[in-house]
């Protein structure tokens, strides 16, 4: 209780203008100060854990500083003290404006599973919930995969499997037939995020070629969608599975196909085309936030998981083909076995920052990747043992800056923020963990 | 089972003070008192004494049994046999009067002059009619002897509710100290919360036997209360003859035991077009005892309740919500049961010897999972059951005081799950259209998930064996042995020919010993009871494979078993501080076996197995007092307190590994959690001139997360802190005013009024109002009325009268105001 009220005093100059900001909404003035420095809020988001430390399960709670503040080594954040609760049951899914005015979650299971709601960034522990929301949860299940399309905040997108199954399944219209594939079905769904509306979907099933289905392979999750520097396609990253066909069982272990993306057509979302590199072999689908990036170039650069040769940087041309001559092996660029990138973000000019573990570990690292000279160097930080970025949403960058939110699961971390141009690394504000709990990211 | 407690010595002062219709206890009770007196008066020197003999007989000629046999005027004194014979010791010499009396007679005397060793002195009596008053004196002893015993135990009484409308569920919600959480309307899934610990934790039984053995459609959401004798509830600590590893407390269900011949019979119906039939009838041949006892029962509802509120929504082709109030569409129930019993009682063979059959089936609609907000469509659920039984009872079986049971069930449970509707459907149970116009395909192929017709099949054996030893009046022995045997196979129709070839089986082998040594003490003030549980439990996995051998692709059977073994142990006390009022504790160490899954894991969920896994444990603790009833004037009350800890160990939870994540999940259950609970609940009961009737109860506790530090030695922010989704508190209260002589001489009419109370509370670890339960005030108003013939009753209820928003679980609503009318006819002793 002490600490608490200390740490409200201390922090007193921060909210009490925030107080006075919250009595003076209706007339849109200028907020006064704190003003964020740089124009911009930096949101920090942490999850609770539900029965186990580091689940994620027991919900999202985020709370937002000026980008001084989160810059100063000096300024302490408890997201877990002086947060706000996001309504979702589990982790939420989260995703900002391009501004950090504005934050967009879609509940993630729970009553309000599929929710997708709006909140306005006052700053602090003050979030306001925008009074529309529209549920996708028909479409694409209570537990939704979406991401934000680099568009200017107008467009999100939804992506989900169901119902995977044989073409000669009993019930199904031709019971007698020889076996052929495995397939499911697939929602693209787009989300005006500006509206809040859906503004289309199309559901197909998406086959490979005849030779990997009678093997039976099948996609089994679309994941992480971006938009191609035409604006004329999408390219969804994919989880690919196999089956037994003799059995109809899973197999968790199995020679793995290229990676494998799915190109739409833009914004009719149909046309589903499947490409295949033969650089990488893991799926593409990332895991609760982007995967794959357009860059500077015209180009689009995705990272494998689950990559039988440890994760690649793939690179998929304007022609939306995966450029095959590119081979970016973060094995070989970092020197390790078996890396896994957890979670990246392109910061501009080639430069991209990726969070990964290495030799089946959950120990996590970040290292700067340079895509045009193909190297990867781990970022000099202090990498607690218990340091794991598995759920890790939200790299932020912002100008020349890439933040990242540093902390082991129960253990005090820091914000880091790194010049994308220099490299430099900056430690910024301390962030106040609990037991149990791990911050998930910087929006 | 009955006779178990039967045998149980009620306090002395019950003795007196009852007049009992249902002999055997109370009789029982008065020869252990008076052999433990013989036993001191022969310790007195004893000069000259004499055995004198007889036998009693009625009018009829036939045997009076358990009659006590008096010395006047002293403590020596016996009781009858079944052939009516007695036999009194150590009778001075001289001028005596020796006095027969028991409820079912009426009291003789007889004068005799004592002179030589031995004497015969029979008796011939007159049989008198029992009346309805002393029934229910009867049935408040028996309730209290188990109540008494030192367990925190409840018993609930069916016989006054049965004939009004109500379901046995319902019944259970009442009482203090159990939250029954029901997902929607009749038939739907259901929990039971005992004091803070629920799920698996409680286990259920019927006369002893897992529930599991009858399956989903002989269930407390099926059988109707008309059919139950009583209900008994132990809280925590579960005495050594209803084994199973119950880590937080059982609830035994006690079918109806017919006394005489007899035959009852009731329907019901009302609001959602809810029909409730029961039947019951026994009858016994008074010479060679042949015995036939059955039952039966049938239950519908459509279930078409109005539902509303911020759960209730359409979802428009945008994505926008439209709230509406809207009748459940997919909700129908159906559940039919009868059980039948034949054989012979109270013979010398055998006080029973019955073989049953009991078959039942039933039909259920599912609205909806966890949540109400998505509506489902043609999701249903049907099971069946036959279950052949033998039982056999026997007291005094070759030594005086030895009584043997046993029970052997042989059962096959059958269940379907069938979901293919592969649309969504809004709340108005039309097909929810997307922007194209089209509808919408369901996210996971159907309603709840990937389309399915699971066909699921159990064989299950139990077999129950008991013996109570009462080597001295003061000592017991009880010694209980069950085992409990269950195959599974599952088919999902939906896969194909091949893929249902390598859909694996498990068979489940369980057996539990149980020794429990019962003491009494200080003139029957004290009881105490200690008892040990040893269980074990075997798995075996049988996964088919296939393997590539010498090329070619051949399919081979994976075997795999798992063996666990675990003893628990825990003692109940009681003591008498005054007549009435008894302190009551009782502890255990209470264990739950891991079940298939989280030691084989679940290769479609991909979790991985656990041969390491450890039982969880639960430390249980109970401290009560329980008074009366007391007495003064017209007025009569009863009270109970008690407060109760359970401390939960090694809860198996699952390790979550975010990397693996959802699809390839590769991480086991382990034994990791903590919880506590620590609560505190009271009953009160008034009756004023026996037609007033009073009842208050309330059960608040706090169930906490009870992991202190992380690894890193820092204190988790949960610790101590009430886990979500639990009802913490809850209140119910109910009055009871008859009316004597209404519209007609000697008919009864009487009204209720029931009130339930439930503090809202979180359901998740977010404090945040969006995810908090609504405060509930839940009242119910019946009337029933009694016809001057006793065999006709009519009842009339309204349950939730004001139509008030009810939930048990989060955002699923439960019935409105509903309206229900039953008749009931009842013939007994013909």
């Amino acid at each position: 209780m002490k600490r608490q009220l200390l740490k409200f005093l201390l922090c007193g100059a921060f909210f009490v203008p925030l107080t006075f900001m919250g009595c003076s909404d209706d007339d849109n003035k200028e907020t006064p100060a704190p003003e964020p420095a740089e124009e911009r809020w930096i949101t920090v988001a942490g999850a609770l854990m539900g029965t186990e430390p580091g689940d994620g399960n027991g919900g999202t709670v985020v709370y937002s500083v000026s980008t001084a503040d989160a810059k100063n080594p000096d300024k302490s954040i408890s997201v877990y003290d002086d947060g706000f609760a996001v309504k979702s049951n589990r982790t939420a899914r989260l995703q900002s404006s391009e501004d950090g005015n504005t934050l967009f979650n879609i509940a993630y299971t729970g009553d309000n599973g599929g929710e997708f709601s709006r909140y306005k960034v006052n700053g602090g522990g003050s979030f306001t919930q925008e009074d529309v929301t529209v549920n996708i949860s028909q479409y694409a299940s209570t537990s939704p995969r979406w991401v934000k399309l680099f568009d200017g905040d107008k467009t999100g997108i939804a992506v989900n499997v169901a119902n995977i199954a044989a073409n000669n399944a009993s019930t199904g219209t031709t019971p007698n037939d020889a076996f052929k594939y495995f397939r499911g079905t697939a929602t693209v769904l787009a989300l005006n995020l500006q509206d809040v509306l859906i503004s289309g979907y199309k559901q197909y099933q998406i086959p490979l070629t005849a030779e990997e289905e009678l093997l039976g392979h099948a996609i089994f999750r679309l994941d992480a969608p971006v938009l191609n520097k035409a604006q004329n396609k999408l390219i969804i990253g994919t989880w690919m599975q196999k089956r037994n066909p003799a059995t109809g069982l899973t197999e968790s272990s199995f020679t793995r196909l290229g990676s494998k993306a799915v190109i739409v057509d833009y914004p009719s979302l149909e046309n589903p085309k499947v490409i295949t590199s033969t650089v990488g072999f893991g799926d593409n689908s990332g895991y609760r936030s982007f995967n794959s990036f357009l860059a500077t170039d015209g180009n689009i650069y995705q990272a494998t998981q689950r990559d039988s040769k440890g994760s690649h940087i793939l690179k998929i041309n304007q022609s939306n083909e995966y450029d095959n001559s590119y081979v970016f092996s973060l094995d070989a660029a970092l020197g390790v076995k078996d890396v896994y990138v957890d979670c990246w973000r392109y910061a501009g000019e080639g430069i991209a920052y990726a969070l990964y573990t290495h030799d089946g570990t959950n120990q996590g690292y970040v290292a700067r990747l340079d895509l045009n000279a193909k190297t990867a160097t781990k970022v000099d930080l202090p990498y607690d043992a218990d340091l794991d970025f598995g759920q890790y949403q939200g790299i932020l960058v912002s100008g020349d800056e890439v933040f990242i939110a540093v902390t082991p699961v129960g253990k005090d971390g820091n914000i880091y923020v790194i010049n994308r141009k220099t490299g430099a690394v900056t430690k910024g504000a301390k962030l106040v963990n609990k037991a149990g709990n791990h911050y998930i990211g910087i929006f | 089972m009955l006779v178990y407690y039967l045998l149980r010595q009620a306090p002395l002062w019950t003795v007196f003070k009852c007049k009992p219709m249902f002999l055997k206890h109370p009789l029982r009770n008065i020869l252990f008192f008076v052999l433990l007196q013989t036993f001191a008066f022969a310790q007195a020197p004893a000069p000259r004494t004499a055995v004198v003999k007889g036998r009693v007989k009625d009018e009829k000629g036939m045997a009076v049994s358990y009659a006590t046999v008096r010395l006047n005027n002293t403590n020596l004194a016996t009781f009858t046999e079944s052939d009516g014979t007695y036999e009194l010791k150590n009778i001075p010499h001289g001028h005596h009067e020796i006095q027969v009396t028991s409820v079912e007679i009426k009291a003789r005397s007889q004068k005799i002059h004592v002179h030589k060793p031995h004497h015969d002195l029979h008796f011939s009596v007159t049989r008198e009619v029992r009346d309805l008053n002393e029934v229910q004196v009867v049935q408040k002893t028996e309730k209290k002897e188990i109540e008494t015993q030192g367990f925190a135990a409840n018993v609930i009484e069916t016989k006054a509710v049965a004939t009004r409308n109500v379901q046995t569920n319902e019944l259970l919600n009442r009482t203090v100290g159990i939250r029954v959480r029901q997902n929607g309307g009749l038939g739907s899934a259901v929990n039971y919360n005992l004091n803070g610990m629920s799920g698996g934790s409680v286990r259920i039984f019927i006369e002893g036997i897992p529930i599991s053995t009858y399956g989903a459609s002989f269930s407390l959401n099926s059988i109707p209360p008309a059919n139950i004798e009583r209900i008994e509830v132990y809280k925590g600590v579960i005495p050594a003859h209803l084994a199973d590893d119950a880590l937080g407390g059982a609830i035994n269900v006690i079918l109806k035991k017919g006394l005489s011949n007899n035959l009852s019979a009731s329907v019901s119906y009302g609001s959602f077009n809810t029909l409730q039939a029961s039947v019951s009838g026994m009858y016994r041949n008074a010479s060679n005892g042949f015995t036939v006892k059955a039952s039966g029962f049938h239950n519908y509802s459509d279930n078409d309740y109005e539902v509303w509120g911020k759960f209730v929504r359409n979802i428009l082709p945008n994505g926008r919500y439209d709230y509406v109030r809207a009748r459940r569409f997919n909700d129908a129930y159906r559940s039919t049961g009868g059980q039948l019993e034949a054989g012979f009682t109270d013979v010398k063979w055998a006080d029973q010897f019955l073989i049953g059959y009991n078959g039942s089936g039933d039909y259920n609609e599912i609205q909806h999972g966890t949540y109400m907000s998505i509506p489902y469509m043609g999701r249903f659920s049907e099971s069946g059951a036959h279950v052949l039984s033998l039982n056999y009872k026997k007291k005094d079986l070759l030594v005086k005081g030895l009584e043997l049971t046993f029970s052997g069930m042989s059962s096959r449970r059958k269940e379907v799950v069938t979901d293919t509707v592969r649309w969504n459907y809004n709340w108005f149970g039309e097909q929810s259209l997307g922007l194209s116009g089209l509808p919408i395909l369901r996210p996971a192929g159907a309603q709840q998930g990937a389309p399915t017709i699971n066909h699921i099949r159990r064989n299950v054996s139990t077999a129950r064996a008991g013996i109570n030893y009462d080597f001295h009046p003061n000592h017991r022995l009880v010694l209980n042995h069950i085992l409990y045997r269950i195959d599974r196979d599952e088919q999902d129709f939906m896969r194909s020919a091949t893929e249902r070839e390598f859909i694996g089986t498990r068979d489940l082998t369980k057996h539990i010993t149980s020794a429990a040594y019962e003491l009494k003490a200080f003139e029957s003030k004290f009881k105490g009871n200690v008892f040990a549980k040893y269980y074990q439990q075997k798995i075996e996995r049988l996964d088919p494979k296939l393997v590539t051998i010498n090329g070619e692709q051949t399919r081979i059977e994976e075997r795999a078993s798992s063996s666990k073994n675990t003893l628990g142990h825990g003692a109940a006390l009681s003591y008498a501080v005054i007549q009435n009022l008894f302190i009551l504790a009782s502890a255990e160490k209470a264990v739950r076996l891991p079940s298939e899954g989280e030691v084989f894991g679940s290769p479609g969920e991909n979790i991985v197995e656990n041969f390491g896994i450890r039982p969880e444990v639960s430390n249980n603790l109970n401290v009560g007092l329980r008074g009366g009833p007391f007495t003064v004037g017209r007025h009569k009350f009863s009270f109970s307190a008690a407060g109760f800890i359970r401390d939960t160990r090694d809860k198996i939870v699952r390790r979550v590994n975010p990397r693996l994540n959802d699809a390839v999940q590769t991480d086991p259950f382990e034994n990791l959690g903590k919880t506590k609970s620590i609560g505190f609940e009271a009953e009160a009961n008034y009756i004023f001139a026996n037609n007033l009737n009073l009842g208050l109860n309330f059960s608040k506790f706090n169930s906490v997360f009870n992991m202190r530090y992380d690894p890193n030695g820092r204190e988790y922010d949960y610790y101590n802190k009430q886990l979500p989704n639990e009802p913490f508190f809850t209140i119910n209260a109910n009055a009871q005013y008859g009316v004597k002589n209404l519209f007609v001489k000697d008919a009864l009419l009487n009204i209720y009024y029931g009130f339930g109370f439930v503090e809202r509370f979180y359901t998740t670890w977010l404090d945040i109002e969006d995810f908090r339960t609504p405060r509930q005030y839940i009242q119910d108003i019946g009337v029933s009325y009694v016809l001057p013939n006793k065999k006709w009753v009519i009842s009339a209820d309204l349950k939730n009268a004001f139509d008030k928003q009810a939930y048990d679980n989060f955002a699923v609503q439960k019935p409105g105001r509903a309206f229900y009318l039953k008749l009931n006819y009842t013939i007994n002793h013909y």
